[in-house]
């Protein structure tokens, strides 16, 4: 287990490196840069030169590459060219909107779409079958953004059930804040939940026809315990694999999601520091964003080894 | 871009296509359109209750909150509550005192502008607002190296603290800008005391003179002001709290507004307005703004603006007439109807009709006629239809109004190709020449030389056309040096008639500021400049 880990780490780093830098790079090669951006309508080349030269825009990639990399290792991400706001600042109010919006929608999705999948799976040829598929054709079908604003103009406008937008800090008023959340969650967790189902889904008929199951079946078990205990556990390997590279998806559908719900998250953070060039805000949101999804990765890794002892051993025997 | 969204933009897009192959309407440029519509800057609080707080849906984050580096637009709509100025408008775009007690003596030659300060005033952090303030101000807008004021305050050459309640401006050559200027960012006052302590970070935590004082911000988010007990005309103010939330798209703002999530929201889509209209809960406040809309030929710009310029080898930078012949080919009234619902006016020149600078000979118009287009375009000895390429932003109602502007020149000759980019992309491109056409406005300005001498005088630092004219030059130095109203507004004629012979930059449209408000809220008003006024505003009681 230790060398597998170890070895797992370190490919991580040369992951991670690897995205800064091209990440780094990305967003130079993008036509103007931060100090136009923020002068915007307004263009004074004197100043937009002093805003260059405050920034080290001027220095060559190399160094403001390895500036960069040297100041985050110390925490230091800089300061936002556009507001002046520590990027470090901007991170910790941003991050933990979307790390909430990402648990509360994974959980709807892996509540509905575990839920409906092994009904589908036991129930085949049943409605709830058809309604389970109706289900997860349209999760996947239909647009974030669009799912949203019937969400705003049904539920928020017309029946005034759920605010249209906006946020409040947990830890300031729980339940103004979930309040705020269940909209997003459920706007986003349900694409998720369509994979989740589909997947859950396949891997229960698979299983159910195995023959474990029908020797569980023979013991005389009782059905819920064969479906609940056997089927369904040996059939979450696979969707923990996938719930675990939807987690990407998961990230860039924040990116709408927050956007339309005016949330202050990661993904609205990235958007808007890209559309205003905002260098030290992209790298440092990319840094944190690139670090989260390897250590998710990681850990799925982890789990799935867990789940299943075979992997670890194959690991171990590489 | 929403579903609905998009299925409204297609379908008006495919009628003003349609209606500008038919070259049926408004060809003499005065149909329907502007007409029907009123202005309703707002009031002042009536009946109003003290106390509550008001949610402002922001059309987009504001920048730095320091007056000394601020550049965005939207940082101005929260420095009217909480950072007053030397100067303000009035709601007919006059400039009247506020911090200042008078309007400024300006001495014979020019060249010294005398400003009174009002007495008793103090900053939110309860220090005194003085002579010495002004110019810690004045004196870190002019030479903080990153400061966005430094062009816009003119030719000062120094200032003075003549007194507590005095300030003295020495100029090096007169600049009748100057007092209009001072009613934006560059007359607020800092307070000197928060300059020492934050320096470059002063608009982390800014504290100036003003209704309302900095509370927090958070970062993409939202800002928020509370009640400043310190504030000289404290009775006057009613609500506790202001709490801009930034929501950058028009329909989700809209939605807040109809859902009572907020009770203001600026900006609003031109396709939302209708609707809003008939909400009985909501009223909108619309006012024309002092910017323009419009298209600029790059004519010399071949190295950058800023650098030396040179005719770009292109028939249409070299011939005149075919610039003319474009202005011809377009019917701006038919353009504004089709694509703005004709809640836009059409527009010509680079001063705004409610201007007191404006006559006619500043509002004079090429209008309408394509056949005359095709005339100029076969005299200038050009294949037609003339093709060229146009710049223009990615945003959805930019596109459409390029897919109309597209649809009409055709009438007049004209092919035009469009190039949308994103808006940073747009800027870079700008700056570098690397365009034929480019679709860009103004926000615009209350002194009309802030809205045309950086733009098409020799060198001026926002003239992206490279376009240079020492007939013009002289016309405008001449406008900026005199303080007679009458005599500038005549220059300004003058300049305009020089600008439509050589059209370097055709001026299609004006925008209207339009801004959604709950009615159970009194006292929001918004003027031509644009700028959300909320500070004295109150809930009905």
């Amino acid at each position: 287990m230790g060398r597998y880990l170890l070895r797992r780490v370190a490919q991580s780093m040369v992951t991670l490196v690897l995205a800064t830098m091209v990440v780094f790079a990305g967003v130079r090669a993008l036509p103007g840069d931060p100090a136009r951006a923020l002068a915007g309508e307004e263009n004074d080349p004197a100043r937009i030169a002093a805003v260059r030269a405050k920034y080290g825009l001027d220095d060559a990639v190399w160094l403001q590459y390895w500036h960069y990399l040297t100041n985050s290792l110390t925490g230091d991400f800089g300061t936002s060219v556009r507001t002046n706001i520590p990027v470090a600042e901007m991170l910790k109010s941003a991050l933990p909107v979307t790390i909430e919006l990402s648990l509360l929608s994974l959980s709807v999705a892996a509540l509905i779409g575990v839920l409906t999948g092994v009904l589908a799976a036991v129930r085949r040829g049943h409605p709830a079958e058809w309604l389970s598929n109706a289900f997860a054709l349209l999760g996947l079908s239909v647009p974030n953004f669009w799912l949203g604003l019937m969400a705003i103009l049904y539920l928020s406008v017309a029946l005034a059930i759920f605010p249209a937008s906006g946020h409040v800090p947990f830890f300031e008023d729980p339940v103004a804040n979930l309040h705020h959340m269940v909209l997003p969650a459920l706007v986003l967790g349900t694409g998720l939940a369509a994979v989740i189902m589909r997947q859950t889904r396949s891997s229960m008929l698979d299983a159910l026809g195995t023959d474990y199951i029908r020797t569980a079946r023979a013991k005389g078990l009782a059905e819920r315990t064969v479906i609940g205990v056997h089927a369904l556990r040996n059939s979450l390997i696979v969707v923990v694999t996938i719930v675990g590279l939807q987690l990407g998806a998961l990230i860039s559908g924040a990116v709408v999601t927050e956007r339309i719900f005016g949330l202050p998250g990661f993904g609205k953070l990235t958007v808007d520091s890209v559309f205003q060039r905002d260098y030290p805000v992209i790298q440092g949101v990319v840094l944190v964003t690139a670090s989260a999804y390897i250590l998710i990765n990681l850990l799925v890794d982890l789990l799935y080894s867990l789940i299943d002892p075979r992997i670890r051993v194959q690991g171990e025997a590489a | 871009m929403t579903h609905p969204r998009l299925v409204r933009l297609l379908g008006a897009a495919l009628t003003a296509l349609a209606l500008a192959a038919c070259s049926s309407v408004g060809s003499d440029g005065s149909t329907s359109g502007s007409g029907k519509r009123s202005d309703d800057v707002g009031g002042t609080a009536q009946g109003v209750k003290q106390g509550g707080t008001v949610t402002v849906a922001l059309s987009a984050e504001p920048d730095f909150l320091d007056p000394t580096l601020a550049a965005s637009l939207y940082s101005r709509y929260v420095f009217s509550a909480m950072c007053e100025k030397l100067y303000d408008l009035d709601k007919d775009v006059r400039v009247v005192p506020q911090l200042a007690k008078s309007m400024p003596q300006v001495s014979d030659d020019g060249k010294t502008v005398t400003i009174a300060l009002r007495d008793g005033v103090k900053f939110a952090d309860g220090t005194p607002f003085d002579s010495e303030a002004v110019k810690a101000s004045l004196d870190r807008d002019l030479t903080n190296p990153q400061s966005a004021r430094v062009s816009e305050l003119g030719p000062i050459a120094s200032v003075e603290a003549t007194d507590p309640t005095t300030v003295t401006i020495n100029l090096k050559t007169p600049f009748a800008p100057l007092t209009a200027v001072l009613a934006d960012r560059a007359g607020m006052v800092m307070s000197p005391k928060q300059l020492k302590a934050k320096g470059d970070d002063f608009g982390n935590d800014p504290v100036c003179v003003g209704p309302f004082k900095f509370a927090k911000r958070v970062p993409q988010n939202s800002i928020e002001l509370a009640k400043d007990p310190n504030y000289y005309d404290a009775a006057k103010v009613h609500l506790d709290r202001i709490v801009y939330r930034i929501i950058t798209d028009g329909s989700i703002r809209a939605a807040n507004l109809r859902s009572g999530d907020a009770q203001v929201a600026d900006t609003l889509g031109t396709d939302d307005v209708p609707e809003l209209k008939k909400d009985a809960k909501l009223q909108v406040l619309e006012s024309p703004s002092l910017g323009y809309q419009g298209v600029t030929f790059n004519v010399g710009n071949i190295a950058g603006v800023g650098k030396p310029t040179k005719t770009l080898n292109q028939p249409y930078a070299k011939d005149p007439r075919i610039r003319q012949a474009f202005e011809y080919a377009i019917d701006r009234q038919a353009l504004v109807d089709n694509v703005f619902n004709g809640q836009f006016d059409p527009a010509c020149g680079p001063v705004a009709p409610q201007s007191e600078f404006s006559s006619d000979a500043v509002q004079q118009c090429r209008k309408y006629d394509p056949a005359q287009a095709k005339k100029l375009l076969k005299q200038a000895g050009v294949p037609v239809p003339y093709k060229f390429s146009m710049l223009t932003s990615n945003t959805p109602a930019t596109l459409q109004f390029a897919q109309a502007l597209q649809a009409m020149v055709k009438q007049g000759g004209f092919e035009l190709k469009i190039e949308p980019v994103e808006f940073t992309s747009l800027l870079d491109q700008q700056d570098r020449g690397k365009f034929q056409l480019l679709q860009l406005g103004w926000s615009g300005r209350v002194d009309p030389d802030g809205n045309i001498t950086n733009f098409v005088g020799t060198g001026g630092s926002q003239n992206v056309a490279g376009y240079s004219n020492p007939a013009l030059d002289k016309v405008l130095e001449q406008a900026r040096q005199s303080q007679d109203t009458e005599a500038r507004g005549a220059l300004y004629g003058q300049a305009q008639a020089l600008l439509q012979r050589d059209d370097p930059l055709i001026y299609l449209y004006r925008q209207r500021n339009l801004t959604g408000v709950a009615k159970q809220l009194s006292g929001v008003q918004v003027y031509s400049d644009g700028i959300l006024r909320i500070a004295f505003a109150g809930f009905k009681s």
